[in-house]
């Protein structure tokens, strides 16, 4: 009804301060309908505590936010329908098995007892939980658990997903599974804000992703946008056959484009904006002290490239104020 | 206008006592068989009652007003502080507040898991009076509204004392019997209110549990001390009071 205008979720100044300690400072952004909207920052950056407020879980000390065009304060029990979280925390039931988990989160979400059945055993079919239906939560793994909590969160048919960190902890094919699932569910219109300390996958699934550092956004763009703006932190990686002499060292490091040079565990790997030029230089310097390369690559900007970039200037601004 | 209003409250109110009564449901699967809720809330009062009333020269039918009363008491009080540190513990308590359930409504799903346990326990030395012990029913309305609404306003007060500022279930089970303790002596358990000397009937004014074992004699035919009328007002109002501090000491926990 409210798809064509206006954002899914919006946040205007939203400020968090507990006691003293300001989490979120004064952060505003939007999301559109159906997006995958990526919140990444370090430990402790105020990534929780935005979510949390989004859900109302806590009040927010300063400014307000609108999901859906209500306002999650006000209208915090009509926004809670429309929404699903998955917590950074497992807080699935322990005591209660897999598919009392899911049929009383239906309840919570008012479904009727024949619906919240019919859809519980559509989730544990979707989720591959058929085999721990009848296990009590507690003893399932990790995995399992994360995958649970997940299908609890769209027991009612969420139109946005808050995800924590989903993926921390998992192993790299339910990590990926997880993925799977986000872009299934994001390709039936569903939007999710995620949090993630993780690059790779804010890059595979997001469409925008905003910075945050210290309770502040300091960028909100596309992934390649993002990198571009790091383009000077290219890469140029060369293992040669033996390990170099300190002169070698210092005359690698004068490359003609090669902005750093940061040797690491007999890789040496040459900060850049121009990786040609880098190239051009190298060859001539592995013939005069007869040196074999073992392997040379360039790696473009990564986005964790950009996130150090990012989040330390950050840590330098606050040193200096 | 006027009544759109009101049709769309009561769809609310109904859907909100709803998902309370899955709360509940939920509870009474988790709750009612944990060691520590059997043991404080059913084996406890019955061995105090008995060490206390042992060798004492009174006629057995008179004592069951007070263990009903005690049972009740104690098995009532103990689910909500088991339960409420120990989703807290587990972040579980906030899982109700994920979804659109009030807090109002969350909290009253507890108090009604709590009132259902007590309302069961206590109906043991009730049935165990009247068929082996010679206690006899007297008055139907004060013994039906003494274990209702005693149990409905215990709960209520074990709900309370569940939002302490206590990280665990042993700390909030301490605190628990640290209040309970001195209530089962201001509250006529063991003597009749009306035996009870000057202070003793003065101080049973503020133990909301007093007013359910004055309910509890005068049901089961013996002297009570309040009168009907009071003792139910005063039931009530224990409730209310506990149901609405509860809600807000809650709302404080997120801020
Ligand atoms: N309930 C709380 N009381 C006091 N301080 C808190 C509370 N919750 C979080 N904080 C503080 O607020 C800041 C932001 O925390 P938050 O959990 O939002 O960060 P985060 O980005 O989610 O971190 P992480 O990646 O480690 O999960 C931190 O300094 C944290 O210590
Ligand atoms: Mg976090």
């Amino acid at each position: 009804m409210m798809e064509g205008s206006g954002a899914a979720v919006t946040a205007n100044g939203l400020t968090k301060y507990y006691d003293s300690l300001l989490a979120v400072d004064h952060i505003t952004f939007e999301i559109a309908h159906g997006e995958i909207f990526g919140f990444l920052g370090p430990n402790g950056a105020g990534k929780t505590s935005t979510i949390r407020m989004l859900m109302n879980l806590i009040r927010p000390s300063e400014g307000s936010a609108a999901i859906l065009g209500m306002d999650t304060v006000r209208d915090s029990l009509a926004v809670k329908a429309q929404v699903g979280i998955v917590p950074e925390v497992s807080n699935i039931f322990p005591e209660l098995s897999t598919l009392n988990n899911l049929t009383f989160t239906g309840a919570l979400y008012g479904m009727g007892r024949r619906n919240r059945m019919a859809r519980a055993s559509e989730l544990i079919d979707l989720f591959d939980l058929a085999e721990h239906q009848h296990r009590k939560a507690v003893e399932l793994s990790m995995g399992l658990r994360r995958r649970l909590a997940i299908a609890m969160s769209i027991m009612h048919r969420p139109r946005i997903i808050f995800l924590d960190e989903p993926t921390s902890g998992l192993d790299v094919s339910s990590a990926r599974a997880i993925r799977d699932t986000v872009r299934e569910l994001n390709g039936e219109g569903v939007t999710f804000f995620l949090t993630t300390h993780n690059m790779d996958e804010a890059n595979q699934l997001c469409r925008r992703i905003a910075v945050i550092n210290r309770g502040r956004l300091i960028a909100v763009d596309t992934p390649e946008r993002l990198k571009q703006a790091a383009a000077e932190s290219q890469v140029v990686e060369a293992v040669f056959d033996r390990e170099l002499e300190p002169a070698e060292v210092e005359e690698l490091s004068g490359l003609e484009g090669c902005s750093q040079l940061l040797p690491e565990a007999g890789k040496y790997r040459m900060r850049t904006s121009d990786p040609a030029r880098i190239l051009q230089g190298l060859y001539p310097f592995m013939h005069r002290s007869g040196i074999k390369p073992v392997s040379i690559n360039t790696l473009g900007p990564s986005l964790e490239d950009v996130f150090i970039r990012l989040t330390e200037g950050g840590k330098e601004a606050a040193g200096d104020g | 206008m006027d009544s759109e209003v009101f049709e769309a409250r009561e769809p609310a109110l109904l859907d909100g006592l709803r998902k309370a009564w899955a709360i509940a449901g939920k509870d009474m699967r988790i709750y009612y068989l944990q060691p520590a809720v059997l043991i404080f809330g059913l084996v406890f009062p019955i061995a105090i009652f008995f060490a206390f009333m042992i060798g004492r020269d009174v006629q057995t039918a008179s004592l069951f007003p007070g263990l009903i009363a005690l049972t009740l008491f104690f098995s009532t009080t103990t689910v909500a502080p088991f339960s409420v540190p120990w989703e807290r513990m587990n972040r579980t308590f906030e899982r109700l507040l994920f979804a659109p359930v009030s807090l109002p409504m969350a909290v009253l799903g507890k108090v009604i898991s709590a009132f259902l346990f007590g309302l069961a326990v206590s109906l043991v030395p009730l049935v165990l009076g009247l068929l082996f012990f010679g206690s006899h029913i007297q008055d139907y309305g004060a013994l039906v509204l003494g274990i209702i609404l005693g149990n409905l306003c215990l709960a209520n007060m074990g709900m309370l004392i569940s939002t302490v500022r206590a990280d665990t279930p042993p700390k909030v089970m301490m605190v628990l019997n640290v209040v309970r303790l001195p209530l089962m002596f201001m509250s006529g358990i063991f003597l009749a209110i009306p035996t009870l000397p000057y202070w003793g009937r003065v101080i049973a004014w503020f133990s909301p549990v007093s007013y359910a074992t004055d309910l509890l004699y005068k049901g089961l035919g013996f002297q009570d001390y309040f009168g009907i009328v009071i003792s139910v007002l005063m039931l009530l109002a224990f409730t209310v009071v506990m149901y609405v501090a509860s809600v807000l000491r809650m709302r404080t926990w997120n801020r």
